[in-house]
């Protein structure tokens, strides 16, 4: 009985992780497919949620050596409520674009002045991760 | 150049200067020097920050000269890169 299984189940074994199984497999679920092809290319997660972007420039503001994290909030202009000058305006947009390893245009970056511009910005931004 | 320079920098210069020496200075591949080029940018703008229009105009005119410097440096010190990294930059477990 056994012996007569043996070739069957082998059969069965073998064939499935065959390249044209795992093709047809991959076709009948598109989405698969499409992460399956996207994850190798690309170095950063397609998607970003707009709470992750919150959270993460919070804890970037936070971490800055000048900044008092009680005061910061997703509401928080950098100048007014955070006490910064233009100086450290720059640099906080600096930490922002390394952490979400953007490259934000001088243009754009004099404009960023408060948490809901950066936040606006970020979660916009295509290529941030 | 010279008639350029002696004319005090806008604000908006000012910052792209400082925000294109910290850019600069975040590519050396060493830590320490990483680190003191982004602390001598920020304490030299600081530092300048209520100078008179002459003055403002010379300071502008040598940090356009150190910004030179640095991009310079950072070519030179890529090709001579630490092998490891600075304990510094070890994320903490």
């Amino acid at each position: 009985m056994a012996a007569a299984l043996r070739p069957a189940i082998l059969r069965r074994i073998r064939l499935s992780p065959s390249p044209l199984a795992a093709a047809a497999s991959a076709a009948s679920h598109p989405h698969a497919l499409a992460r399956w092809l996207s994850r190798p290319m690309s170095s950063h997660d397609a998607h970003l949620t707009r709470d992750e972007v919150v959270d993460r420039l919070l804890e970037v503001l936070k971490s800055h050596p000048k900044v008092d994290p009680s005061k910061v909030s997703p509401e928080a202009h950098f100048e007014k409520d955070l006490g910064l000058d233009s100086l450290d305006t720059v640099e906080v947009v600096m930490a922002i674009e390394e952490e979400f390893k953007l490259e934000i245009p001088d243009q754009e970056a004099d404009k960023i002045d408060s948490l809901p511009l950066a936040i606006e910005y970020v979660a916009n931004h295509p290529m941030a991760g | 150049m010279a008639a350029a320079a002696a004319a005090a920098p806008t604000r908006a210069e000012v910052l792209s200067l400082f925000r294109s020496l910290l850019r600069t200075g975040r590519q050396f591949s060493d830590y320490n020097i990483r680190e003191y080029t982004r602390r001598r940018a920020a304490d030299a703008f600081r530092e300048n920050r209520a100078l008179g229009d002459a003055p403002a105009a010379a300071a502008f005119a040598d940090g356009k000269k150190q910004l030179e410097v640095a991009k310079r440096q950072a070519v030179v010190y890529s090709l001579y890169a630490p092998k490891a990294k600075s304990i510094m930059e070890m994320k903490l477990q």
